[in-house]
């Protein structure tokens, strides 16, 4: 008669031989997959600093002069260079891009002399207007202010160059035509700046280590490993398992 | 008639080519070309449902055991290539950069588990649903019932990130607001399903593979050839785009000649953007350890979910259920290699403000719009994105389905049911839970991937760990596996109840910590172990798995 624990069984202790070198396989390429996924994530995320950009750099380097009154004026178009690469980044939440545009609005503003500031601010309106109205329309009416407003900003980029350096095909112009505002803080000292150099900070450090600064056929290493090679190490696992298992079917004679 | 049909075939080329030319916005207005691809695509999925319907409950759930291993992979693929694969998880790259790979290697590593721990083994134990197999290892009456439920639970809540994705498409090509693109999508898969039932889901879900992954791969080659990238194998191409856009493309010299442009003539530009790519960037609001907690949620997530599960049991052969992971992984990974490609351009080509704030789940068809495909072809991408969530929510409402009728009114309410009784239930369970989802649906509880990975979590607290320690571990005895299966759902509850409080603006005590470290989107990083540690613990100190099972387990699961 059969004992019960005649059929005990668990994967850490199996019954007979077949099941042992069974065991012997899964945990094999257990061990494998763990330390491939999730090992490399570890040691990523053991080596990485967080590194900054050049333009927080730039940025940082300037913003204690904006007052004026220390040893050297800030160099605006270095800070507004600055705002407009963290401002034309699509992570970045909503009340930081209202931040980000009311900082650039009043640079952008405080270059321009007080003779050429209407004739900005008046493009400046027309395009709010344009914005507004282009989520309503569809189709050919659509493209047509699509077109108008594109014209605008190429306009407003062109009367702005001669203070911001910008010209209307530069990575810089949308940005700064999307972003400008007529109602804005008169100075960059303006309470409502304080949390200015957190919020670049938080945009413009990035965790990087030798493994994501290293290219590997055009990606970053640790991209690559991730989103191609894992794939591949996935299938390979696979099949090495069912080869094997497959193998020791045969040789041992089993029939499943 | 060949005339006739080489006249047709040229009308219908005529009428496409001509619809091509009116694309002219992102959203908002009809796309007649796209609409006549997505019809097409729609009656030959009815034609073929309706070819291979099901003529009895066998049929029915496990499409008679007559599949071949590669159309087997096929269809896991097809099943499980879902709106989440499709759209959602470029979605989530778009918009959460590095974070989103744990999405892509998540959804694939879990099939490693799967393979290793489950496949044979399933199709050894010989059941048709995983209530099936609960209910008879743990010999529990109650245990099948719930597990029925929390299948029926797990496949709506799988289901409700699909009709999102239905209804964005549809969205899309209707020009419709997104309640009525919901409604009307809903409506079609659901009675797309209740034609073919399963065997006809499985001879479609081949030719939706098939669909899915041309209508998908295609507009990749296009732009990586048009932006200048190695566009041979534009899934190892794109990787030049991903540096690029971590250091910036500036504005090209007009004086060196013709600019790459987008479709709305913008410079292909961008500002240095490491956040894309550097792992858990602090600017899109990830950490380590979701990254950790969501890949390791999916992957054994994975391994539960019923409706994955049930695809063994339409193998023939033992040797067939484990080579269908592998095909079903190969034709996956063909799309999930190709998925980030789509982030990594949609990033380049929506980088100039003009172009606005894009829905991250439609980010892969803005992608091809923004990038000048021609309209056709992202017409048959948005139609193989549909077919995607077509194909997938036809094994889930199936798999539903079953559990409702074979497991919850067969085995418990009417053992003396007839075949057509079953099927009638099976149907009505069908239109129930589909009416259920679209309600669901319609209030857009999250992003697309998000809201599929809440079924990973649940299948992962409480399927996972019964059939894993079922298989392994014949000690693994009824006491156990209900107070496993109660520590699961009490952390599901836990996390769910934390999560719609969140929603409705509410807080309950420790709401960040819980949000945090429970998060919907991953709680299964604790609930699956501690579900495993209590089933231990718990069989350790009560009444041994009886003889007859365990017997059955060494000598036909196990051998």
């Amino acid at each position: 008669m059969a004992s019960n624990d005649q059929y005990n069984f668990s994967i850490f202790s199996p019954r007979n031989l077949h099941g042992r070198k069974n065991r012997n396989v899964i945990f094999t390429m257990l061990v494998i997959w763990a330390v491939a996924v999730f090992g490399f994530q570890t040691l990523l995320r053991a080596i990485e600093k967080p590194t900054p950009e050049k333009n927080l750099i730039l940025f940082e380097s300037e913003w204690p002069f904006i007052a004026g009154s220390g040893e050297r004026q800030a160099d605006y178009r270095a800070i507004l260079n600055s705002l407009l690469m963290v401002k034309g980044k699509n992570t970045v939440s909503v009340p930081d891009q209202q931040l980000l545009s009311s900082a650039i609005s009043c640079v952008t503003f405080g270059m321009v002399p007080d003779t050429g500031r209407p004739a900005v601010q008046e493009k400046v309106a027309a395009l709010e207007i344009m914005h507004a109205d282009i989520a309503s329309l569809k189709g050919q009416q659509y493209l047509d202010l699509k077109f108008r407003a594109q014209e605008a900003s190429a306009i407003l980029i062109g009367i702005l160059e001669p203070f911001t350096g910008y010209k209307a095909a530069s990575l810089e112009a949308p940005i700064l035509s999307a972003s400008l505002k007529n109602d804005y803080p008169a100075s960059l000292t303006d309470h409502s700046f304080s949390r200015l150099p957190d919020v670049m900070r938080l945009y413009l450090t990035h965790n990087q280590s030798v493994l994501t600064d290293t290219k590997f056929l055009g990606f970053p290493f640790h991209y690559f490993y991730t989103a191609v090679f894992l794939l591949v190490l996935f299938i390979v696992l696979c099949i090495v398992y069912n080869r094997l298992i497959e193998w020791r079917l045969k040789k041992e004679g089993i029939v499943e | 008639m060949k005339k006739l049909y080489f006249t047709f075939i040229l009308l219908l080329t005529g009428t496409l080519s001509l619809c091509a030319q009116n694309l002219t916005q992102l959203e908002g207005s009809f796309k007649t070309g796209p609409a006549i691809i997505l019809i097409a695509t729609l009656v030959t999925f009815v034609l073929v449902g309706i070819f291979f319907r099901a003529k009895d409950p066998s049929d029915y759930y496990a499409a008679g055991r007559s599949i071949s291993k590669v159309g087997s992979g096929m269809a896991i693929a097809s099943n499980w290539m879902s709106a989440a694969s499709v759209l959602g998880m470029a979605g989530m790259m778009y918009g959460f950069g590095y974070n989103g790979l744990a999405y892509v290697v998540g959804w694939t590593g879990g099939y490693v588990l799967l393979l290793i721990l489950m496949a044979a083994q399933i199709r050894k134990y010989g059941k048709y649903t995983a209530p099936d197999f609960i209910g008879d290892r743990y010999y529990s009456r109650d245990l099948r019932i719930v597990s029925a439920i929390f299948t029926i639970l797990i496949s709506f809540a799988y289901c409700v990130g699909q009709f999102g994705g239905i209804g964005l498409m549809f969205k899309w090509i209707l020009g419709l607001n997104y309640t009525w693109a919901v409604i009307i999508g809903s409506s079609v898969v659901l009675l797309y399903t209740l034609i073919s039932g399963m065997i006809g889901a499985t001879k479609n879900m081949q030719i939706q593979y098939v669909i899915i992954v041309v209508s998908f791969l295609l507009p990749v080659f296009i732009l990586a050839f048009k932006f200048d990238y190695f566009w041979l194998v534009p899934q190892i191409g794109y990787g030049a785009a991903v540096t690029d856009i971590v250091h910036g493309i500036s504005a090209p010299n007009l004086s060196d000649g013709a600019a790459l442009l987008n479709a709305y003539g913008h410079n292909f530009s961008i500002v240095p953007s490491p956040e894309f790519a550097m792992p858990w960037d602090p600017s899109t609001g990830t950490t380590f350890f979701q990254w950790m907690a969501i890949c390791f949620s999916l992957m054994v997530g994975t391994a539960g979910l019923p409706h994955v599960i049930q695809r063994f049991y339409v193998v023939p052969k033992v040797t067939d259920a484990r080579w269908s992971v592998v095909w079903g992984l190969f034709f996956i990974c063909l799309v999930y290699w190709t998925a980030p490609a789509y982030a990594t351009f949609g990033r380049l080509l929506s980088s100039n403000p003009e172009v606005g704030v894009l829905a991250k789940d439609a980010i892969v068809v803005y992608t091809a719009q923004l990038g000048g495909v021609n309209s056709l072809v992202v017409g048959l991408l948005a139609a193989g994105a549909i077919s995607a969530a077509f194909s997938t929510v036809a094994g889930l409402l199936v798999a539903g389905a079953s559990a409702f009728s074979h497991d919850l009114y067969v085995k418990v309410i009417n053992p003396k049911a007839t075949p057509k009784r079953q099927l009638a239930i099976a149907r009505l369970g069908t239109v129930l839970m589909g009416v259920l989802v679209t309600i669901v649906a319609l209030m857009k509880l999250g992003l697309i991937a998000q809201l599929v990975s809440v079924a990973f979590s649940m299948a992962a607290c409480t399927i996972f760990p019964l059939f894993l320690l079922g298989i392994w571990w014949s000690g693994s005895n009824r006491a156990g596996a209900k107070a496993g299966l109660f520590a699961g759902s009490l952390v599901t509850v836990i996390s769910l109840t934390y999560f719609i409080v969140g929603l409705s603006g509410g807080s309950l005590p420790g709401q960040a910590f819980i949000s945090y470290w429970l998060n919907v989107w991953y709680f299964a990083w604790i609930g699956a172990p501690l579900a495993i540690l209590v089933n231990i613990v718990v069989s350790k100190f009560t009444a041994p798995t009886p003889l007859e099972i365990k017997k059955f387990l060494a000598e036909q699961v196990q051998n």
